[in-house]
């Protein structure tokens, strides 16, 4: 590091006050509003009752929440120095859980970690949104004309990418790729390539689908045509539909939902928390969660906008794309949409490491928004 | 490290903080625009454009789940076909002589299986195959190439070779739908002939698959009630009602295999049966097969632990045990055994899985499963009766149920049934029984005491099927409260579901390998009934070898591994065979299934040396004899005498005297 550098750092840095200040206290009271409506839920999936889930979820989010704003006060430059590091370790840790890692429904995916199961696809993701983000920080427009300049970081998406697909987890393997694209679409990669991109992926569909595992296919099957298999894979989106169509315009009532309570709705704690909302609190009730949760995005959002670097905006811009994600595919799924299956709804569902790595990627996210105006070397300036 | 308080530059914000809002907009722009710096702001206007881009479309996209909620829940909501209530809705009979004729949509040779609500199980479907006589044909290669073109998957070299032979009829295609057949048909081709056959179908594939059985190529069936009904199936075309419900079949069968998989068992087996008509509404072994593909499967598959699998059933028996003592009177419920040292009986040791050590009272020797405390109940009731307990619940003989795969059990013959066999018997060693044995005789127990055989045939509503008295309503009543005690104070914890009042008895029995017992390779069941208070269904849920985990702290006994699965099946399938959770008697029911530990003699029962604490006890059911005072009767001669292995009152009475029984 230079010496420029470094007085630059020097005197861009400044008090915990005012960085506390400037923490968006909007979006930590839209995610604290959204851990209220998870805490509701799981009190409900409980039985009525604070346990197992809901003072458990409460706990976690409060620890997330004091991780969130501790990495919120890191420096955003000191953050996008450890861009590639952390990339580094989420791929070792790929490795590892392919090798090493707990099989469960037929997959390795979990690594045990602090008494947690830990996805490390989960952190890859964030992870490669640090990298890419570094990666094109540098770049200048005529820069992201040069192929040759887009070929380090394809190569980048495409080994975490392979990787998850061999556990095997297409979802997740699927958002990963959806998170990179959407870093070098806001990087500025010139539309016709976007445009080509895409439309080699849709001729290489047909063909990935001849590798799918038979569960996988299984799911797209049934997502077709539920009816199918009503008593096996089609069961959960039947009892979900269901569910969904019985709460109607205001719902059962709290605590009133019986496709949930009696059962007949499974992994109502988890991956199907959305429809026993809904059931509960009819239409409305999901309107306003969707109505929630897609502010939060969208402070996301604003927050990329904001920052004055391209780092802090392609990191906001991942991070916000790898929320909604989780948003969209799981209510997607729940609804009978898209045919996927595991993917919880954040802040909401019952899991402690997915939260974690919520409330962390929130942290980063903040983090750009404290440090959206400092100056911040392209690494041009060093020569 | 980025925390640098005063540092005096008109460029930190720190001191712009708290200036006009307009003094404190970017200052990149403003203050350093070098050739780098304006580079980047291109680069950062542009993003800018793709930034809100994105936003645009997450806006849209959220849009679109609104606009799909909104088609879930008002505008084309999906409600349910069958209310619960109306699921249990046992659907009437076809009348009995109905022809194939009178049913509108299928003509087929072979009745089709239902379950008991009417879903289909088996059907037979018209296919048909087609045959050519080459001698008849014009040009074989021209009927070949037509040929190919309605069924893409023959080869057409293979075709015309073979409508080229000297041969008057030769296959060229089995298995072609009506569309098909009408098309080649159509085709005009001389010397082409169709034979109409039928083809097998199981919707559900895997599920009920181990009952069904299948059919072989011929359609002849080879296993499970298709092979035992093969007959009845040809001459009646009125459907075969199973017992079986196929949506209670489902869950067994999901939440089996959850449990042999987060345990990495071998095998599993469940099985639900109503206990007032003995119908089998479930049963399952894993690892099964689709139904469809019977041709192709492998034995283990095929093989169905529920029903051919002869296992020692372990703890699960002590049911027996106790019942059997409670009702010859051998022993009163505030009676006991000292439990304190294990029994060397031969070059055995009898002990307990993690024992108490002392002294221990009838509900807790179930509560705790206490092998030493069971073994002397057993002594005490001695091998004639134990052996004719077993008789009749059924333990000796292979179940008349309608699955030609049934097993006999393996039991000692009645010449061999020494006193080393009626010890361990009382706790379910040194037998071997099917899972469908210990779920018949384990239903006689929590039903009132009747035995039913077991049936997978659906009864016909209204008619009360015969059974058997096999005891007393009143042992009956002790070991619902007993059974029920297990789960909530014993081992069965695991399986309590709010509600339901499960009540049932866990059991971890080890495998036998080629020398003896395998510490390491048990199989975990645990066998409950529920609700406790009024029976209706019992659950049986039993693992193969599975491992433990770190959730179970290492441990794969059945109350870790058994119990949390039999507790999930019921919490699922209770609202689906139309009995709620019940929410508002909850403190009454529990206080009629209350059972004190260590239940203290009422009044005027006979007298012990001192009376335990006073506890809340239900009545004596039945005025029990001296227990202590009398021998039985049917007692082996090589029983030692009366006194020391009598059950005893008090546990201070006990710990002095217990300590001596001597079986040696």
């Amino acid at each position: 590091m230079s010496i420029l550098e470094r007085r630059l750092i020097r005197e861009t840095s400044f008090g915990l006050t005012s960085k506390l200040w400037r923490i968006s206290w909007t979006l930590v009271l839209l995610l604290c509003a959204l851990a209220g409506v998870g805490y509701a839920a799981l009190y409900s999936a409980g039985g009525g009752s604070p346990e197992p889930y809901a003072s458990r979820h409460i706990l976690r989010f409060g620890f997330g929440l004091v991780l969130m704003l501790s990495i919120a006060l890191v420096d955003i430059r000191f953050i996008a120095r450890l861009s590639w590091p952390a990339y580094a370790g989420a791929v070792t840790l790929l490795v590892l859980v392919l090798r090493m890692g707990h099989t469960g429904k037929g997959a390795q995916r979990w690594i045990e970690l602090a008494g947690m199961q830990w996805q490390p696809s989960e952190l890859m993701k964030i992870a490669l949104v640090m990298a890419l983000a570094s990666w094109f920080h540098k770049a200048s427009w005529e820069r992201m004309g040069n192929p040759l300049f887009l070929i380090p970081p394809a190569l980048a998406v495409a080994l975490p990418v392979a990787l998850i697909l061999k556990e095997p987890n297409l979802g997740t393997a699927v958002i990963t790729a959806t998170v990179g694209a959407a870093v070098f679409l806001a990087a500025g990669v010139r539309w016709w390539k976007v445009g080509l991109a895409t439309a080699g992926t849709g001729l290489v569909m047909p063909l990935a689908y001849n590798h799918l595992h038979d569960y996988q296919r299984a799911r797209i099957t049934t997502f077709l045509n539920p009816e199918s298999d009503p008593l096996g894979a089609g069961y959960n989106i039947i009892q979900s539909k269901i569910a969904l169509g019985s709460g109607g315009m205001w719902g059962k009532g709290y605590l009133q939902g019986t496709q949930a309570h009696l059962n007949f709705l499974p992994e109502k704690q988890t991956d199907f928390i959305f429809t026993m909302l809904a059931e509960e609190f009819g239409f409305v009730g999901g309107l306003a969660l969707l109505g929630l949760l897609a502010l939060i995005v969208l402070s996301a959002m604003s927050i990329a906008l904001r920052c004055r670097h391209q780092y802090g905006r392609l990191l906001a811009l991942g991070i916000a794309m790898n929320f909604f994600l989780y948003v969209f595919v799981n209510v997607a799924m729940v609804m009978g949409a898209i045919p996927v299956g595991g993917v919880p709804l954040p802040l909401v569902s019952h899991g402690g490491s997915a939260m974690i790595m919520v409330m962390a990627s929130f942290g980063l996210l903040m983090s750009v928004h404290v440090h959206r105006d400092v100056e911040f070397s392209d690494g041009r300036d060093e020569v | 490290m980025s925390d640098w308080p005063d540092t005096p530059s008109p460029l930190t914000p720190a001191r712009r903080f708290g200036a006009p809002r307009a003094a404190s907009v970017p200052r990149m722009e403003t203050v350093r625009l070098t050739a780098p710096g304006a580079g980047r702001n291109s680069a950062l206007d542009r993003s800018q454009g793709r930034l809100l881009f994105s936003a645009g479309c997450f806006a849209l996209l959220f849009l679109a789940l609104a606009l799909k909620l909104a088609d879930a829940t008002i505008i084309a909501p999906k409600l349910p076909k069958k209310l619960p209530a109306d699921r249990v809705h046992v659907p009437p009979p076809p009348p009995a002589g109905q022809s194939a004729s009178q049913e509108p949509l299928l003509h087929s040779r072979r009745a089709m299986i239902t379950d008991r609500n009417g879903d289909i199980l088996a059907i037979s479907l018209p296919t048909a195959a087609v045959y050519a006589n080459p001698h008849e044909l014009i040009d074989a290669a021209d009927a070949a190439h037509k040929l190919k073109g309605v069924l893409p998957e023959l080869d057409e070299a293979v075709v015309a070779q073979r409508l080229s032979s000297e041969k008057q009829f030769v296959y060229l295609a089995r298995q072609i739908t009506p569309r098909q057949e009408m098309q080649i048909n159509a085709l005009g081709i001389p010397g082409i002939s169709f034979e109409t056959t039928e083809r097998r179908r199981y919707p559900f594939g895997r599920v009920a698959a181990q009952v069904l059985g299948g059919v072989d190529v011929d359609g002849h069936g080879v296993a499970g009630v298709e092979l035992y009904f093969e007959q009845r199936l040809r001459d009646d075309a009125a459907p075969l009602r199973l017992s079986i419900d196929v949506h209670v079949q489902a869950v067994v069968r999901e939440e089996l295999s959850a449990a042999m998989e987060t345990f990495g068992a071998i095998g599993a087996c469940g099985i639900v049966m109503d206990v007032r008509t003995g119908e089998v509404i479930a049963l399952t072994s894993l690892p099964d097969y689709d139904a469809n593909l019977f041709g192709q499967t492998v034995e283990d598959d095929r093989f169905n632990r529920c029903i051919k699998g002869d296992y020692e059933p372990g703890s699960t028996f002590k049911l027996q045990t106790a019942s059997m003592a409670l009702d010859n009177g051998v022993v009163n419920l505030w009676n006991g055994f000292d439990a304190s040292a294990p029994i060397h009986i031969g070059r055995f040791t009898i002990n307990d899985f993690e024992g108490k050590h002392r002294f221990l009272y009838v509900p807790e020797i179930l509560a705790f499963s206490s092998n030493i405390g069971a073994a002397k109940m057993a002594q005490a009731t001695g091998g004639t009766l134990q052996r004719a307990w077993m008789e009749k619940m059924g333990m000796l003989k292979r179940l008349p149920v309608e699955l030609p795969e049934a097993r006999t059990p393996m039991a000692p013959a009645a010449a061999n049934w020494k006193e080393i066999a009626t010890l361990t018997i009382g706790f379910g060693h040194g037998i071997a029984v099917t899972p469908l044995h210990v779920v018949a005789g384990t239903a006689a127990i929590a039903n009132g005491g009747v035995y039913m055989r077991p049936t997978v045939l659906a009864g016909d509503s209204g008619v009360p099927r015969e059974g058997t008295r096999v005891m007393q309503q009143s042992t009956s009543d002790i070991m619902r409260r007993l059974m029920r005690l297990v789960v909530t104070d014993g081992y069965g914890k695991a399986a309590e579901v709010p509600g339901y009042f499960v009540g049932g008895k866990t059991g971890t029995a080890e495998k036998i390998s080629h020398k003896g017992y395998n510490r390491n390779a048990r199989v975990s069941a645990f066998m409950s009934v529920f609700p406790m208070n009024a029976p209706r269904y019992a659950v049986y849920m039993m693992l193969d070898e599975p491992h433990a985990t770190k959730a179970t702290f290492g441990y794969a006994t059945a109350g870790w591994v058994s119990a949390p699965a039999a507790g999930k099946v019921i919490a699922r399938i209770g609202p689906m065979l139309g009995l709620l959770p019940e929410t508002d008697n909850v403190p009454a029911i529990n206080a009629q299934l209350a059972q004190p530990l260590q239940p203290g003699r009422p009044a005027g029962a006979p007298a012990g040396a001192r009376q335990p604490p006073p506890a809340p006890v239900p009545p004596p059911v039945k005025p029990a004899p001296p227990v202590a005072a009398v021998p039985r009767p049917s007692m082996p001669a090589a029983t030692p005498p009366a006194a020391p292995a009598a059950p005893r009152d008090l546990r201070r009475d006990a710990d002095a005297a217990g300590a001596k029984l001597a079986v040696r």
